[in-house]
């Protein structure tokens, strides 16, 4: 079963937005969206593979605050 | 292994028709959604990608629901005012029996989502009142018109009526409600409007 992880970001402007998207694709992470029509910026990602803590230090080593939404 | 919970998706579609209604798009936020279901946003986020991704699909399923108790039982293929009736009785139904539902529609209509509601909404309705129409006029029992002619006379009385009922006066404040006596009454005005 393919995994949904979620995380609050600051990801606010499309330029982020922009960034984000090489960043994702730069690391073949293919499934995701960042709702940033909410306050936590929410960043979800599909995937079976990926853990929650390497997406957290990838953004993080980017510059981008990001935690785990609970 | 999670599974999706039904009776969770049901109350999440409830509480955000609601809270759209009572707020607005501008005013929805997840957060306000999560607080209203006692869940937390991040249940939200496994069933919806995003805001516009919930609105739009509640919107839908709400659309195709309402289309589908519009529908009910009309038959293109019957008489002019049968097919009439049928349309007065299930559209009134509907908007009666879900007010906060057509209300969300209204403002869907309104916003930027509204290109999708109404292929959706055409989707449903072309076919089927498009032949009506066409039989009608076939069979010699309305003259020809314009589509838009035919539904404006045919259901704008209608839908003023319910607007009525559903804001509890008319015209300048007079209490009202809608009884079945009004609406019949109403609908033979507009039969007879279309006779030849």
């Amino acid at each position: 079963m393919k995994n949904i992880l979620l995380f609050k970001t600051n990801i606010r402007t499309q330029e982020d937005k922009y960034a984000l998207s090489i960043l994702m694709e730069s690391n073949e992470i293919t499934q995701w969206t960042v709702d940033q029509q909410d306050v936590d910026c929410v960043l979800r990602i599909v995937s079976a593979t990926l853990e929650l803590q390497t997406v957290i230090q990838l953004l993080s080593d980017n510059g981008y605050q990001c935690e785990e939404l609970t | 292994m999670r599974v999706r919970d039904v009776n969770k998706v049901e109350l999440v579609k409830q509480k955000a028709i609601e809270l759209l209604v009572k707020v607005g798009f501008e005013g929805f936020t997840m957060n306000k959604l999560a607080k209203s279901c006692k869940i937390s946003v991040a249940t939200l986020y496994i069933y919806y990608q995003d805001k516009d991704d919930l609105v739009l699909k509640i919107g839908m399923e709400e659309v195709q629901r309402m289309s589908d108790i519009m529908l009910e039982d009309f038959d293109p293929d019957s008489s002019f005012v049968d097919g009439l009736r049928q349309q007065w009785k299930n559209r009134a139904k509907c908007l009666l029996e879900n007010p906060l539902s057509a209300q969300m529609m209204e403002q869907l209509r309104t916003s930027t989502y509204q290109q999708k509601i109404l292929e959706t909404f055409g989707k449903n309705f072309k076919e089927p009142l498009g032949r009506f129409l066409h039989n009608s006029i076939e069979r010699g029992e309305i003259d020809p018109m314009p589509f838009e002619t035919y539904w404006s006379v045919a259901f704008a009385p209608l839908y003023n009526l319910i607007r009525f009922h559903n804001e509890g006066q008319s015209m300048g404040g007079k209490p009202f409600v809608l009884n079945d006596e009004v609406l019949w009454k109403t609908f033979d005005l507009v039969a007879n409007a279309f006779r030849k």
